[in-house]
């Protein structure tokens, strides 16, 4: 059958090709081309409502990288922020949602289903709903959470005004938004583990901590790094919660990074920066992705 | 196990499940109560004077000067012509890649789609939103769908399903000299339903629940989905009118945990088969 296709004739390749195009066209059209474009925008004074756009080489970038100007505060306090919450919401979801999934594997199989279906159900739920359901949780007077801490006689906590209890807020929406998510990874890394292993352990008298120190972690530690990385993605990308429920407050504390690019480009009509600083902030985000491609090749050839 | 262990583990994990459907449970509560009651602080489940009033006005446009019925036909209507696109152009891409060998560029082609996985939507979106302010097209239902239909993970997914297709049934089938459109739509797509299926529910839940680009993309009232319109009474005018925000938020989430509950096989794959291999 081979040689049918090494005959293949200009007509049969072009007609191949048709398969192709209609996605290819979507492809270039909405991801390439967008991509050449922000490179373009990025390296000229591109004014929001301004028809002349002058080139101006790589004054947007040298700006955000001269200390003192607008543009260098927006972005690398920005940066901080979105940092910030990298480092406080990424342990929390490897934690609960390694904790989560070996709770519902532990569970007698005619329920676990059911569990997993309702610790993965907020992660149905659109940005947006998520994030005005926990606006009214959070309200200071009239929230079901501060209501409830008002019935047990403890004081109403500015969940959404008040450091830090804006970041608890902030990883609290997200951990019940996302965990079913990375629980789902873990249940299937965790089934991948062969039972002998935990078999021969209990010969050797191990208890439960020794065999999952010595067993589990070791095992799916090739997907423990997956969920870090994509969870430390999912991080950097945080809009959602900041923008509707603390409005980046209180002051500028929550003010992540893709809340000030945007506001760049659509409140202060400077695109053309905006696109300098959604390049720097994309390159961030690449470079982790890659930093994980490398890793988990090295840990597969091993 | 012991059995009390067994039990304490049960107990426990019928805790969480409480805490986290908790949020959603009082969702749909204060959903069906007056706003003086949503705002009392009082913890009951059940109203006091159940109304339906915030779902009547909502859907009648009483609030934000638009239906938001009108919300929701824009949010279906685009989340499924987006999938239905999705479903037919990243197919044929598929194939063409998987079962194809003349496909010109076939080597260039498919380390690029799989490489543009990693882009990040932050490096697309303001030349996207420029692209189609300059072609006129902000404000309309072709900006809230075309930008959907350029991610490569439903060709990447459906191209992984194709190359393991049989060797042995596509071969027969040439041989009866069956042409490339057949072997596609008569062979091909018929034992692909369930992969097709899991893109499906995977592509219209990222489109119905996203948000920002819908945010930006559209600029009259009656142009929004259902996601962005909630966005939108959350930060202007509605911020503590409770009861008719929750009745909103519950008419968005309802297609979503319909399809969510029953395509959770699906959707489970479709996480699974994206990430790890």
């Amino acid at each position: 059958m081979e040689e049918l296709f090494l005959k293949s004739t200009l007509n049969s390749r072009l007609t191949s090709f048709l398969f192709i195009l209609p996605y290819l066209a979507a492809f270039g059209l909405f991801l390439l081309f967008p991509i050449i474009y922000g490179v373009v925008i990025s390296l000229q004074d591109f004014e929001l409502l301004s028809a002349d756009h002058p080139f101006v080489g790589l004054q947007n970038y040298i700006k955000i990288f001269t200390p003192g100007t607008y543009e260098n505060s927006v972005f690398f306090g920005g940066l901080w922020t979105t940092i910030q919450f990298v480092i406080y919401s990424v342990p929390m979801l490897i934690l609960v949602g390694l904790g989560l999934a070996m709770l519902v594997n532990a569970l007698p199989a005619r329920v676990r289903s059911w569990f997993r279906t309702f610790y993965f159900l907020p992660y149905a739920l659109s940005a947006s709903v998520m994030a005005v359901i926990w606006l009214m949780m959070f309200d200071t007077n009239a929230g079901f959470l501060n209501s409830l801490l008002m019935k047990l006689g403890i004081a109403s906590i500015p969940w959404l005004t008040g450091t830090p209890w804006v970041w608890i807020a902030l990883v609290m929406t997200t951990l019940w938004w996302t965990i079913g998510f990375n629980m789902i990874i873990f249940v299937n890394a965790l089934n991948e583990v062969p039972e002998d292993f935990y078999e021969a352990a209990s010969i050797d008298g191990a208890n439960a901590w020794g065999k999952f120190v010595s067993i589990t972690l070791p095992s799916i530690r090739p997907v423990m790094l997956f969920v870090m990385i994509t969870s430390t993605i999912a991080s950097f990308n945080i809009y959602a919660q900041p923008f509707l429920l603390t409005r980046g407050g209180p002051g500028n504390t929550t003010r992540v990074l893709l809340m000030n690019v945007l506001d760049q480009a659509f409140i202060r009509k400077d695109v053309g920066s905006a696109s300098a600083m959604a390049i720097l902030m994309a390159l961030l985000i690449m470079v982790i992705s890659v930093i994980q491609f490398r890793l988990t090749n090295r840990k597969e050839k091993v | 196990m012991s059995k009390a262990k067994k039990a304490g583990l049960l107990l426990l994990a019928v805790l969480i499940a409480l805490m986290i459907l908790l949020p959603l449970v009082w969702m749909i509560s204060t959903a069906f109560k007056n706003d003086f009651e949503a705002l009392s602080g009082r913890m009951n489940f059940l109203p006091k004077k159940p109304t339906v009033d915030n779902f009547v006005q909502g859907l009648n446009g009483e609030l934000m000067n638009t239906p938001v019925l009108r919300w929701i036909v824009n949010s279906l209507t685009v989340g499924l012509i987006g999938t239905a696109i999705v479903l037919l152009i990243d197919s044929m891409a598929a194939f063409a890649l998987a079962r194809l060998p003349d496909l010109p560029l076939r080597r260039i082609l498919l380390p690029m789609f799989i490489a543009s996985l990693m882009i990040p939507g932050v490096l697309t979106f303001l030349p996207m939103y420029m692209e189609f302010n300059s072609l006129g097209l902000i404000n309309t239902y072709p900006a809230l769908i075309l930008p959907a239909t350029a991610g490569a993970f439903g060709v990447f997914l459906l191209y992984q399903f194709f190359i393991s297709f049989p060797k042995e049934i596509e071969e027969a089938a040439r041989m009866d000299g069956v042409n490339k459109w057949t072997l596609y739509s008569r062979i091909l797509m018929p034992s692909a339903v369930s992969i097709m299926a899991t893109l499906g529910i995977f592509t219209f839940m990222g489109i119905y629940n996203d948000f920002v680009w819908p945010l930006y993309a559209t600029t009259s009232p009656e142009m929004r989905t259902i996601t962005a319109g909630i966005a939108m009474m959350a930060t202007g005018s509605y911020t503590q009118s409770y009861g008719k925000l929750m009745a909103m938020t519950t008419i968005a989430a309802l297609p979503v945990v319909i399809i969510f509950i029953l395509g959770q096989k699906s959707f489970v794959k479709a996480i699974t088969s994206a990430g790890v291999k």
